[in-house]
């Protein structure tokens, strides 16, 4: 498993220089002079070409890109064009809130998916099952936009249960710095009312996150230990009197769980790129708005950071995924 | 026999016992709570946009300071100014005892410093200067005296001053590395001497912008014996949660771009206010005067008598905008107080493409018209024109882009779009940021020119009132300029803005001015 681990981590490498390149040469095709826009409103054409030489973009792209990729092999990200800030730097205090919001979302999606898909394939066919299948597609279907305005009028404007924005209440000073997830640094600093805020003001946007995961979950998991419930050592397991609650629980579902594993690893993506709309409406200051930001002005270096950054994290939890796979399926563990 | 307890029912069990607890009420009733968009970052001399004027306005000063609506330019800094008779020397005299956050006297060392800082970096306000002053030009004879002496006379220079605030040498000089001028510094500190003082511990770029009251602020607090002492400014990006966000009394104020569709939903709620305040930000749709068919003025006018001017100011927009017919604000000096411009009346516009037809203009081709598409008004005021301009036989493709890649294209006559749809916000308030940077040839490849217009005529009236000083005269100047520019039907002049802010009933003393937007927060009390 140990040379599994070393050889995927490996494998990233070429996968976030393919990401990169392809990127940087996505952005190349769009018309955006980044240097038109830094120069400000009444620039004239030469000031616009003097910053153009400044920062380099009149070299050659495969220039460009060779001088790029030494500055993040040194692990440095550069400045923003448009606010001088140090994007490692802005990245390092957005990045723990996006993560934050998508594991929590996650956890919502795979607990809840688990749990509905494993009930209605127990109660297979019942009205139970038949309410899950509505909502699953319900789930897949609704707009996250929509979905999310409506949590806020029904939770926090009519039943006033829960916060309407932010990942702190106003003025609330943020738990000293450890991880950069606030529900962990509130606990290790041993501060339950900024815990308990924290985790009121992350359940709205984590729930609208979720919904499609949390039906895509439910769909594989239903159908995964239906098919595991037609297999012979489930009836050979009932035939031989055990109760079908724990043939289903210990058994069935852990020989059904790989399928949606398997999702868990591939959904992650899918929620980062829809962290952007849910952080806009909750105002959750993430990576997905400062990623817009940077899109709408043309900030390459930005844009090419972000997209390094949220690569790797997605390869990173597909690695730990197909290490969870292992532990499932010993079957698997083999074969690494 | 152990019982299995399904693992999603105890994690459910835990948010339940956690949700019931209330989060204490953080924000004291006194803060006010500023809902809308803060800058990319803090250095005013690097970024300059509508955000970055909240910040600059609260925490700098600058030498004068557009004040009301109409603005008017008042001495803030500077006690007063001269300015030599060929207008190439302008030397201002400053107030005294006045002093920045950290205690420090400021001096005209630091006005000539944050002068020349602006100019050297070259980046956010700078353009509005590099045509005309040399960082050598700006100098500080004695304590109390700054002179700039320009390399050719340019009367709108005063009114470009308040682009600049002022920052504390020392402060920044103590910060500087690698000739930066201390820009990587300053992108997330503050050095002014404004109203108020900035918290770096609570800041977080983007999202939270913490501002206290700055007691000994040379202006004195006796024109607001109750002001606000604690300014919490949170970005809140979507206009529906803004809204939702203002009608629940999370925040005291949104942007100051609210859609007209909300406008009447909080009219109709208690506790919140809409000020309506009419701007100095035009809407325009730009006409690439330099290629067929738009090079021939029948076709132009045919196309500005087929928008409906009256349909999308009063149905689309429910009236919260006003007719604009020129290329200058209406409310500012050098609008022709009776210029009629052009109507909606599409039996006139097919005349007038008949005859450009009849000219050998190309007017069967599809014509492109380029929208911002983050913007909704952007879109519909494309829609509206090709709407009409189909019902007389035009056929008009909309072309979704954004801002960045826009101002790319109106670099070359050849890349820029046959149309597209912009404003022009009040930088700087002189006719100069209108019709001078539009429709003076001098500035083509500039996005503010891409109609890409020439009339030696009009560029000569715009350069003579460039170098007049005297008011009355440029007026005149620019009079004369704005009816030739419209004859010549170079755009289609839609609208002025009317800008308007959600309030909660609280706030008091709000002070609206095209420049900042009413962002000035030394005027406003809450009230207990």
């Amino acid at each position: 498993m140990l040379r599994f681990t070393i050889r995927r981590t490996l494998l990233v490498i070429p996968v976030l220089f393919g990401l990169l390149l392809l990127t940087f040469c996505m952005m190349h095709m769009v018309p955006a002079d980044p240097a038109a826009a830094l120069a400000g409103e009444n620039a004239s054409l030469e000031r616009i070409e003097e910053i153009r030489q400044l920062y380099g973009f009149d070299q050659s792209m495969p220039m460009q890109f060779w001088r790029y990729l030494l500055q993040v092999v040194n692990g440095d990200f550069g400045l923003s064009l448009y606010s001088h800030r140090s994007i490692g730097g802005d990245i390092l205090l957005r990045l723990p809130a996006t993560l934050e919001l998508t594991l929590t979302a996650l956890l919502f999606g795979t607990v809840g998916g688990l749990s509905l898909g494993t009930l209605a394939a127990v109660w297979h066919n019942s009205w139970f099952d038949h309410l899950i299948r509505l909502f699953t597609v319900g789930g897949l279907a609704i707009a996250s936009f929509w979905f999310a305005i409506m949590l806020q009028i029904v939770f926090a404007m009519n039943l006033d249960w829960l916060p309407l924005r932010g990942r702190l209440p106003t003025g609330m000073t943020p738990p000293a710095t450890v991880t950069g997830f606030f529900l962990i640094d509130s606990l290790l600093a041993g501060d339950l009312a900024t815990f308990a805020a924290a985790m009121r003001q992350i359940v709205l946007p984590a729930m609208t996150l979720s919904l499609g995961s949390l039906a895509t979950i439910t769909r594989f998991t239903r159908s995964s230990i239906l098919e595991t419930l037609q297999k012979d050592f489930v009836t050979y397991e009932l035939a031989a009197g055990i109760p079908k609650r724990r043939v289903i629980f210990p058994y069935a579902l852990r020989n059904s769980l790989v399928s949606p594993i398997t999702q868990v690893g591939l959904l992650f993506g899918g929620l980062i790129s829809s962290a952007v709309v849910v952080e806009a409406i909750f105002d959750w200051p993430g990576l997905g708005s400062y990623l817009v930001d940077a899109i709408l002005t043309s900030d390459y270096m930005a844009i090419l950071a972000v997209t390094l950054v949220v690569g790797t994290v997605y390869a990173f939890v597909n690695i730990v995924v197909d290490l969870v796979h292992s532990v499932v399926d010993p079957r698997v563990a083999e074969e690494l | 026999m152990k019982r299995h307890v399904f693992p999603g029912l105890k994690i459910a069990a835990l948010f339940a016992c956690l949700l019931p607890l209330q989060a204490p009420a953080a924000t004291p009733k006194t803060d006010l709570v500023w809902g809308s968009n803060l800058p990319r970052a803090l250095d005013p001399h690097v970024v300059y946009d509508v955000p970055m004027q909240f910040f600059m306005l609260n925490t700098y000063d600058t030498l004068y300071r557009y004040e009301g609506n109409p603005p008017r330019i008042q001495p803030w800094l500077a006690e007063s100014h001269t300015v030599s008779a060929d207008g190439l020397t302008w030397t201002f005299k400053l107030k005294d005892g006045v002093v920045f956050h950290d205690g420090r006297k400021l001096t005209a060392a630091d006005v000539a410093y944050s002068f020349r800082r602006v100019l050297t970096l070259k980046l956010g306000p700078a353009s509005a200067f590099s045509a005309y002053l040399k960082p050598e030009g700006v100098t500080a004879p004695d304590a109390r005296t700054v002179k700039f002496v320009l390399s050719v006379p340019y009367a709108p220079f005063l009114a470009a001053v308040p682009l600049i605030a002022i920052v504390n040498q020392a402060e920044v000089k103590t910060h500087e590395s690698d000739g930066d001028w201390g820009s990587k510094w300053l992108a997330s500190n503050e050095a002014g001497s404004g109203a108020y003082t900035f918290d770096i511990k609570t800041y977080r770029p983007q999202e939270i912008i913490d501002l206290y009251r700055f007691p000994k602020h040379f202006m004195g607090w006796k024109d607001n014996p109750n002001p606000v002492e604690v300014v919490r400014a949170h970005t809140v990006k979507e206009t529906s949660t803004r809204v939702l966000a203002l009608l629940r009394g999370d925040i005291d104020a949104t942007d100051s771009y609210l859609p007209t569709d909300q406008v009447e939903r909080l009219k109709k709620a208690k506790d919140v206010t809409v000020a309506e305040d009419e701007s100095m930000r035009t809407l325009l749709i730009r006409m690439n005067n330099s290629r067929p068919p738009f090079d021939n003025l029948h076709f132009r006018k045919c196309l500005s008598q087929a928008f409906n001017y009256d349909g999308f100011i009063k149905v689309i927009l429910k009236g919260y905008a006003v007719r604009n017919p020129g290329p200058i604000p209406r409310n500012l000096w050098g609008a022709p107080a009776d210029l009629a411009g052009y109507s909606f009346d599409l039996k006139k516009a097919k005349a007038e493409c008949d005859l450009a037809k009849a000219e050998g203009a190309p007017i069967g081709r599809k014509l492109d018209i380029y929208i911002m598409s983050e913007f909704d008004q952007s879109t519909q005021t494309a829609q509206v024109l090709q709407a009409d301009a189909r019902k007389i036989g035009l056929d008009i493709n909309i072309v979704p882009s954004t801002w960045a890649n826009l101002t790319t294209m109106m670099g070359k006559p050849e890349t820029t779009p046959d149309m597209w749809v912009h404003w022009v916000s009040t930088y700087f308030v002189d006719p100069e940021n209108w019709i001078g940077q539009m429709y003076d040839s001098h500035f083509h490849g500039s996005w503010k020119a891409s109609s890409w217009y020439t009339n030696p005529k009009v560029d000569s009236l715009l350069a003579e009132a460039r170098r007049e000083t005297d008011q009355g005269k440029r007026k005149a100047l620019y009079e004369e300029a704005s009816r030739l520019v419209v004859a010549d039907a170079a755009d289609i002049w839609i609208y002025n803005t009317i800008q308007l802010r959600g309030l909660t009933n609280r706030i008091k003393g709000y002070r609206f001015s095209p420049v900042g937007s009413g962002g000035e927060i030394r005027w406003i009390s809450i009230q207990k």
